[in-house]
């Protein structure tokens, strides 16, 4: 009995050996430096040539190839030369279909696990088929980014599990170390070369199962231990021989707001069973023991006193000054996040932006006044935003995304770039 | 010229199209849904019942399976956490998840889903252990996990009379056969509470009511005949891919070579463009394939268009030609058309079809909701309504798939029409919902917006 989840179905590929393989995937390599399946699209160029070839027997044909794949028109290109001259080199000779003693009508399809090449082959009044198919390659891994606009956005990771908050602990001057939280664990990656590699996996204790909408926050704390905030779970990271992870069941405060200020720690209280703040916060905001339930909160540092902006579960915008609480229909989404800034005021405030498309933005916020004013185009990213937390610097952002395309989460960090 | 697309990528986007929001699932509500089915049970080993898509999507809100295939057909745990199986995919093994409860409080044992498995599935021999079951078959089942995400082989805990448990994130608050079916969040679900307070759904709602129960906001989410949904303006609409087979299946096995010519006459004379173009008014694909392109990726190997010169050669080697009967469900309107519009191609191949909706057949036109994105699976399941069962694969590659559904279709006992996507419209405040690549309407995750003030 094995243990394996579960044994994909295998692929019956013919190999061949020989100088013309070599050739053609040095040549699709040298030419096409991005073309990662060159080899298995070789394959089954070879495959789908030589059972056509078995079908027609040598003579002349008449080739049609449509593509109703995903390949690009590169790949299909390289792909219809290479059987072109597979079929060639097997005495199938490709003419005009007015001289031609048969007709072969090549399909390039896939289904969500192969890329299926199909031959529907008409012999005089004979018609049969043949087709061959390769397993789809996972997407490539994340495409690197340089936006040249205000805000902007750096890659970190990416794991199919949801990613709940990603820190970075080591930057020389790229980030080069950084821990993942998912629902079961700590993570912790360190670069090596151009690739990271996992040094420690610390598994997340819990007894009762996590609300749908999970989320969490990793925290630096003082000592660099890491301090865990999951729904009615807390974790701390302690260094005895080796780093390990305590987890308790907990209703403590999360803090919020700028976290990397810590003379003015601010904390509220996350429902267990949900996925936002009751509204109980902890110490007073001025005569406010309670404020709305809310989603996401940051503070806006002012002369004499602290605005806080809570993204309520009512879908308003909650100004409160300790005093009064103004709310304000903002059409912004869920997550807001503060950064320090040496653009506007010092202080930018990132929102997630409603859109009409299904993609998802994180637009800079200046709040002079009262009234937010955008100071940075909208940044698209191309997965909905499931997570947007200050980073431990304050003068960063980290966003999780779920990409649409792949199903895995995707996290960047975010930067403010004052150039504009 | 045609566009060059991904088709999988154009079906499977549509699954997480109206998944994507800015702003956070909120909690609360009730969610009111309207359907035309109107099943009588809610236990998902009741053959009796007619498979559609309303029925699975409820199936998936009460009851979870062991393994769940994702979009693209893959396994994945979910009562399950792992499993492996023997080499000659005979015997499997897969472990249950710890801490697991039905909805009536009793623990989810091994021996719980090894009864419910074997309800369902008496040939197969299973065997209850410390926390896993091991499921033994006479022959090899490389399908297994495909095979455990059926509906049909959801985790049942049938207590007296037609009480029935689950461990989905919904459980059954009030029951009344055929007409209405209220669902209760579960509080305790091993995947977290779900967003939704109480989902209603009404049961045996003609389509025209549908529309204008959703126009009035009686309902807020409804499904739709595919040729609808571009009327729906001020809902969203949203496809799943083409995932509803419609069949012509005949009563029994060809009686002779004369038969079998007049059954591939009757394939050659069918216009699919014409029906897919006017009748359903461009939705859904016209395949002369059992399995869905999408699924299979070999469509363009299975012509769909009509060829009627060929279909009356072929009839003028046959010596007579008997007149057949052709059975369809008079409850469904596009049956009755489509029924219609066969007779009227058999006709100009020389062929006599009778529709009719009682007494004896010769034949029926079915619509079969393939049941789970798995292709094998789908094949198998198929091939036994269609009286021909194909033995296990040794090897799971397209090309078998391939040579299988040509062995089904050269026994002659069915002829397939279309695939037909299962489309719904919901009010705009209905979010996180999306149609499955199984056309189930999805709404585990899904929440309501609430009125900005």
């Amino acid at each position: 009995m094995t243990e394996a989840i579960y044994n994909a179905p295998s692929l019956r590929i013919i190999t061949f050996q020989g100088r013309q393989r070599l050739v053609t995937c040095l040549v699709s390599l040298l030419f096409f430096p991005g073309f990662l399946r060159a080899d298995d699209l070789f394959n089954s160029e070879q495959e789908l040539a030589h059972k056509i070839a078995a079908i027609t027997g040598p003579g002349a044909v008449a080739l049609t190839i449509e593509n109703q794949s995903s390949l690009t028109p590169r790949e299909v290109d390289s792909v219809s030369s290479g059987l072109r001259a597979t079929l060639e080199s097997l005495s199938v000779h490709i003419v005009a279909a007015e001289r031609a003693a048969a007709t072969v009508s090549v399909t390039l399809s896939e289904n969500p696990q192969f890329y299926v090449w199909t031959a529907a082959i008409k012999v005089g009044t004979d018609t049969s088929a043949t087709l061959t198919s390769t397993r789809r390659p996972e997407r490539a891994g994340m495409k690197s980014d340089a936006f040249p606009m205000t805000l902007r956005k750096t890659p970190l990771w990416e794991q199919t599990d949801r990613i709940l908050d990603v820190k970075v602990l080591q930057e020389k001057p790229a980030p080069f170390e950084i821990a993942v939280l998912d629902s079961e664990a700590v993570t912790f990656y360190m670069q090596h070369g151009s690739q990271w590699a996992m040094e420690q996996k610390l598994l997340i204790f819990h007894t009762r199962p996590w609300p749908r909408d999970l989320r969490g926050r990793l925290l630096v704390a003082r000592d660099r231990t890491l301090d865990v905030y999951l729904p009615g779970v807390r974790c701390e990271t302690k260094k005895q021989t080796l780093l390990t992870l305590d987890c308790r069941n907990s209703d403590d405060p999360w803090p919020i707001g700028d976290v990397s200020d810590a003379t003015s720690p601010q904390s509220a209280f996350y429902t267990a069973k949900r996925n936002f703040f009751t509204g109980d916060v902890t110490p007073h905001i001025g005569k406010f023991a309670t404020v709305p339930k809310f989603y996401s909160a940051v503070a806006m540092p002012r002369t004499g006193y602290v605005l806080w902006l809570f993204s309520g579960t009512d879908g308003l915008l909650h100004l409160v000054d300790g005093l009064s609480d103004q709310p304000r229909k903002q059409g912004w989404g869920s997550d807001i996040a503060v950064i320090r800034s040496a653009c506007g005021s010092g202080w930018l405030l990132l929102a997630t932006v409603d859109s009409a498309t299904v993609s998802n933005f994180v637009r800079a916020y200046d709040l002079p006044d009262r009234e937010p004013i955008a100071v940075s185009p909208p940044l698209e990213f191309e997965g909905a935003v499931t997570a947007l937390w200050p980073a431990s610097d304050g003068q960063s952002a980290m966003v999780v995304t779920l990409d649409r395309e792949t199903g895995k989460y995707e996290a960047y960090r975010l930067q403010v770039v004052c150039s504009q | 010229m045609r566009l060059i697309v991904c088709k999988w990528f154009v079906a499977s986007s549509l699954l997480f199209s109206l998944a994507t929001a800015q702003t956070r699932p909120q909690y609360g509500g009730t969610l009111r849904v309207a359907t035309s089915a109107a099943f009588t049970s809610l236990d998902p080993a009741d053959r009796t019942q007619v498979d559609s898509f309303a029925r699975n999507s409820v199936t998936a809100l009460i009851f979870d399976t062991l393994i769940r295939l994702d979009s693209s057909g893959r396994p994945q745990p979910s009562l399950a956490i792992s499993w492996g199986g023997s080499r000659d995919s005979k015997r499997w093994n897969l472990r249950i998840r710890s801490g697991l409860v039905f909805h009536d409080g009793s623990a989810v044992t091994p021996e719980a889903v090894a009864a419910s498995l074997r309800l369902v599935n008496q040939a197969w021999n299973v065997l209850a252990e410390l926390d896993s079951v091991t499921i033994q078959s006479d022959s090899p089942v490389p399908t297994m996990p495909a095979m455990l995400a059926l509906p049909g082989n959801a985790i049942v805990k049938r207590g007296s009379g037609q009480s029935v448990s689950g461990t989905g994130p919904f459980r059954v608050s009030d029951w009344q056969p055929g007409k209405m079916l209220t669902l209760a969040a579960n509080e305790d679900c091993w995947r977290g509470r779900p967003y939704l307070d109480t989902i209603e759904v009404n049961l045996g709602m003609p389509a025209r009511d549908e529309v204008a129960a959703i126009d009035t906001e009686r309902s807020t989410l409804i499904q739709l005949p595919g040729e609808m949904a571009k009327r729906m303006s001020g809902h969203t609409a949203v496809s799943s891919p083409a995932i509803e087979l419609v069949a012509i299946i005949f009563a029994r096995d060809p009686q002779g070579q004369d038969e079998m010519t007049r059954r591939d006459a009757l394939a050659l004379s069918l216009d699919r463009a014409s029906i897919h173009n006017v009748l359903l008014q461009g939705a859904g694909d016209a395949q002369s394939s059992i399995l869905p392109d999408w699924m299979t990726g070999y469509g363009a190997l299975f012509p769909s268009q009509a060829d009627l010169p060929r279909a009356k050669r072929l009839m003028q080697q046959v010596a007579s030609s008997p007149a057949w009967t052709l059975k369809y469900d008079p409850a469904d309107t596009l049956l009755r058309l489509l029924a219609e519009r066969i007779a009227l191609n058999a006709k100009d191949a020389g062929l006599v079809i009778t529709p009719v909706t009682v007494g004896p057949f010769d034949a029926r036109l079915v619509r079969v909701v393939l049941p789970v994105a798995d292709a094998w699976v789908d094949l198998a399941w198929i091939s036994e309504i269609a009286g021909t069962p194909i033995s296990p694969a040794t090897e799971m590659s397209v090309e078998q798939l391939y040579a299988a559904e040509q062995r089904v279709l050269a026994a002659k006992r069915i002829i397939p029409l279309l695939h037909l996507p299962a489309v719904y419209a919901a009010t705009k405040s209905l979010r996180g919902w999306s149609a499955g690549a199984t056309g189930t309407w999805q709404i585990a995750d899904a929440w309501q917006e609430p009125s900005v003030p």
